[in-house]
């Protein structure tokens, strides 16, 4: 068996639909070539280096799976009729990658964005301004 | 009798040994030292390969950052992996 890994980065409007869809076609994939699917990890939405496909955000999602030697020259194939070619609106790139045998599963990320958008109020009392919009709330309450 | 020729060393090559010298000793691979640091090297750890490029995005070269050949060819690799997953940057813009 041969552990691989495969990093998808997909358009940052992905629903979770979608997200799970792609996740069970993978798995429907994987096991067409007898394999086996260890992991499936969304990271996270992130702030692209470079804009890719006019998008400057993105999102990641990390999967681990062994498949058996002798599928291995299948596999480039099969992701790429799924990836690029049947997910094509949604996938806006992906890297397969081989992980030694040895290695462990552990890995390191940078830190996602913050996707929950913060509410105005939420913002002030941060940055300690509270007193300032509950002041204008409550006049425009007032006016309207 | 045959005659050995001795090696002579250049001008320029004694200027580099004295600068070399000069800036506190041999170059130091940290991965050498610590191999507990090399699982750092990964495409997927962008603020670890972030310390390996420059400020406009280019490969740090190996005489600055003082890494073996091995691990700065292991760094390189990883860096330009992580380039094609827009984790890092090509190159710097707004300049």
């Amino acid at each position: 068996m041969a552990k691989y890994e495969v990093l998808l980065l997909a358009v940052p409007e992905i629903t979770k639909s979608e997200g799970s869809n792609i996740e069970s076609s993978f798995s429907q994939v994987i096991s067409k070539i007898k394999g086996r699917v260890i992991s499936w990890e969304r990271w996270g939405k992130y702030l692209l280096a470079y804009p890719i496909e006019g998008n400057d955000y993105g999102v990641y999602y990390l999967t681990r799976f062994d498949i058996p030697e002798s599928e291995a020259p299948k596999l480039a194939n099969e992701l790429k009729s799924l990836l690029a070619v049947k997910y094509n609106d949604i996938v806006m790139r992906y890297l397969t990658s081989r992980l030694e045998n040895e290695t462990s599963l552990e890995y390191k990320k940078p830190a996602p964005l913050d996707e929950t958008p913060k509410g105005v109020d939420e913002f002030l009392k941060e940055n300690k301004m509270e007193g300032l919009i509950s002041k204008d709330k409550g006049e425009e309450l007032t006016n309207g | 009798m045959v005659k050995k020729a001795k090696l002579k060393l250049s001008s320029r090559l004694l200027k580099k040994k004295a600068k070399r010298s000069s800036f506190g000793g041999k170059k130091h691979c940290r991965f050498k030292s610590n191999p507990e640091l090399t699982h750092d090297i990964d495409y997927k750890n962008a603020d670890f390969l972030k310390s390996f490029i420059t400020e406009r995005g280019k490969i740090l070269p190996a005489r600055i950052s003082g890494n073996s050949v091995h691990y700065q060819r292991l760094l390189a690799k990883e860096i330009k992996k992580a380039r094609t997953m827009a984790l890092l940057p090509y190159t710097s813009s707004g300049y």
